[in-house]
Formats: C-alpha cells, sequence, structure tokens
C-alpha cells in the first residue's frame, strides 16, 4: 500500500461514530457514509450529518473508485420513504442529502422513489432543506423532470472525473443482470451528464452542483478543462476531492494531489464565475452540504 | 473504559495501528489525540473518548484491530 501523505489523515471520534451508528442501525437505513468508506464519517456524524442512501445498496454501474456494491439489486423498499423521513426528524436534520445507488433495471431508473422520498421527508419536515444527488437516469428526461418538480433547493449530479478517464474508470463492464438473466447496467457517459445539468439548470430555479475526484492520472489541463465545462453546464456549486481507495476490488490512486494545488483550482473554478467551491483533499460531494448552500443561498461567496 | 474501534464502512473489518501517542501508565485528556490507525482508506487519529491513565495497550504498533476490538483500557478519572 502506498503511503498516506501527512494530510491524508482525519480524525475519528469513536464515541460520537458509535452514537450516529446506533440511530442508524434499527432503521434499516444505507448511508453512503458507511457504504462508501467515507473518511470524514468522525466530523460529520459528530454533528449528527450523514447522506442517506436510498433504493437499496446495490448499484447496477461499475465504477472503480467506487465502493458501493454492484450486482443485481433487490425491488425497491416502499417504506424507505417514510424511515428516511422518521431518521431525518430523529436527528433533527435541516439539511438533507439524499443520494442513490444507480438503478438501470427500472423504467425511470428510481426517480418515482426519489419523488415520494422528497414527499415523506417534508411531510414530517415541514422546513427541512433538500439536496438530491441524482443518478444520470440514462438521460431520462421524464424522469428528471419528476425531481425538478419537487422544487428541492439543490440538484446535484456528479461529472466525477475528465472525459478520458469515462472508459476506464467508469467502464462498461456490467457485472449485474436483471433477474432474468439479461445485463441491464449502462456506462457513464461525460456529455450526458453535462447535458443533465445543463437541463435542469435551464428548467428549473434549482441550484447546480457537481464534484470532480482527483488522483486518477488526470491532467492539470484536463481538470481546468472539466471546471469549464460545469461552468458553462450552469454549475452554481463544485466540490474537488481526493480520490481514496475505499476497499481491494478499487483502482489505485495513481497521485496524491497536494493542498495547494486544490486551492489553485479552486481560485480557477471562482475567477471563471463559480461562485461556491469547496476543494481540499478530504472534499466529498456531499462534505460541508448544507453550509456552502447557506453561503450561495445568503449571497456570500465561500473563502 | 474500553478503546473499542467503530465501526466505519461497509466493508472494513480491520484497521492498523500506526503508533500510540502515550505510553501505559500516562495521563490522558478527553479529546487527545490517542493512537494513529490506518485503514485501507485513509488514515486516522483517534481521540481519547475520556480523561484518564492509559491503563493497557492491547493493540501494540504495527498489530491490526478488527472492528470492535478493544484496543486499550483508560482507567476514568474520578
Amino acid at each position: 500500500m502506498k503511503p498516506f501523505p501527512q494530510w491524508i489523515k482525519r480524525q475519528l471520534p469513536i464515541k460520537e461514530i458509535n452514537e450516529m451508528n446506533e440511530l442508524l442501525k434499527d432503521s434499516g437505513l444505507h448511508t453512503v457514509c458507511i457504504s462508501a468508506h467515507c473518511p470524514n464519517i468522525g466530523e460529520c456524524f459528530k454533528n449528527k450529518e450523514a447522506t442517506f442512501l436510498i433504493l437499496g445498496n446495490i448499484c447496477t454501474r461499475n465504477c472503480l473508485f467506487c465502493s458501493v456494491k454492484k450486482g443485481v439489486p433487490n425491488p425497491p423498499d416502499s417504506k424507505e420513504p417514510e424511515k428516511i423521513a422518521d431518521a431525518v426528524k430523529k436527528l433533527g436534520l435541516d439539511y438533507v442529502v439524499i443520494t442513490s445507488v444507480t438503478r438501470d433495471d427500472l423504467a425511470d431508473g428510481g426517480a418515482g422513489h426519489f419523488v415520494n422520498t422528497i414527499r415523506a421527508i417534508r411531510n414530517k419536515n415541514p422546513k427541512v432543506r433538500i439536496e438530491t444527488l441524482a443518478p444520470d437516469f440514462n438521460n431520462n428526461l421524464n424522469a428528471i423532470n419528476k425531481i425538478i418538480l419537487e422544487k428541492i433547493d439543490v440538484f446535484a449530479h456528479n461529472i466525477e472525473t475528465v472525459p478520458r478517464l469515462y472508459e476506464s474508470i467508469r467502464p462498461r463492464a456490467m457485472p449485474c443482470g436483471s433477474p432474468h438473466g439479461e445485463a441491464v447496467g449502462r456506462q457513464a457517459d461525460y456529455n450526458n451528464s453535462l447535458n443533465i445539468l445543463k437541463y435542469v439548470k435551464n428548467n428549473s430555479d434549482i441550484l447546480i452542483k457537481s464534484s470532480i475526484i482527483l488522483g486518477f492520472g488526470e491532467t492539470e489541463q484536463e481538470i481546468l478543462e472539466t471546471i469549464t465545462s460545469l461552468r458553462s453546464a450552469g454549475c452554481d456549486i463544485i466540490a474537488i476531492g481526493q480520490y481514496l481507495k475505499p476497499t481491494k476490488g478499487c483502482v489505485e490512486v495513481r497521485e496524491f494531489v497536494n493542498p495547494d494545488k486544490f486551492d489553485y483550482y479552486a481560485d480557477f473554478a471562482k475567477s471563471i464565475g463559480i461562485n461556491a467551491v469547496l476543494s481540499a483533499p478530504f472534499v466529498r460531494s456531499s462534505y460541508k452540504a448544507r453550509e456552502i448552500y447557506e453561503e450561495i443561498s445568503n449571497g456570500s461567496h465561500v473563502a | 473504559m474500553e478503546v473499542m474501534l467503530p465501526e466505519m464502512g461497509e466493508d472494513i473489518k480491520e484497521a492498523t495501528v500506526s503508533f500510540w501517542h502515550f505510553d501505559e501508565g500516562e495521563k490522558v485528556s478527553e479529546g487527545d489525540d490517542l493512537v494513529e490507525m490506518v485503514t485501507d482508506k485513509a488514515s486516522f487519529n483517534v481521540p481519547s473518548p475520556v480523561a484518564g491513565v492509559l491503563s493497557e495497550i492491547l493493540s501494540q504498533e504495527g498489530e491490526t484491530a478488527k472492528i470492535g476490538d478493544v484496543i486499550a483500557i483508560i482507567e476514568e478519572e474520578k
């Protein structure tokens, strides 16, 4: 294993992590914090913050940076929206991020389940702000429209990496299949993802957010181009973080990007007009989601 | 109190002790960095959950502890 540079170090507060695990255990819910082995778990769980992973914990895509299980998912749990709404209440959250595995096996990609979850949360927590971190729904605009109509506060969809690396990092190889045996997983597509962001921007007043993971071997030029593409697509918020290999089957870290470089990309993003930028090794898509939302909606920019 | 390695990821089963910031018998305050541990994903400082005396280290430097293992015992301040 490649030794970690000294900046790849987090706190692991045992008591607070156990408390949060205990709170979430009984609900049977999944969080991306646990499913993706997030290194920020100490900080977020201490603040009683978590990002819920809906539509099960098995994904039909095969992205090589991700530790979420791949394969044939179970049918969606119709009780899940209520369970999430209850957990949001129990945790006293005023800002909640809902994400999901990709469900290429469902006709609407799970958009209906997102809608049910959003409504259930609001029903029990009328004041809560909601951010969805959505999959690409196979570019199905009807599915995306369903989510837009819920007038969520932030629509996030991650571009993840630069176009050249899509084939190797988010490959077509599909270990998954439908219950009838045929492969159902699709390949992620850089331009599709940009188009989704653009579509939501042009058809709603919702804030648009996307994230880039560094450390796969992308060049500086490629990163600058990707940030520029996100700006052209209408992104209001971007998050840039370091890839950390979560588990054995995943791709190796090619580079630990220096923290100074993250500042440089943040400065660049701001210089081309992206107002809210989080860029540092431990930034993940939902990291400080509430803070960055509040800063941008108050009209002040994030330093 | 028993210092137990908490669950930190779905398939994270263990973490390796890099080094202890304290020796057995030393006093620790709540929140002091007690031990540095490494998983496949990153390295972590584990803050002491209580104030007291680090009475016993059960996972030595270089050893691997499983999730749920007690890695040390701290005799709490009365």
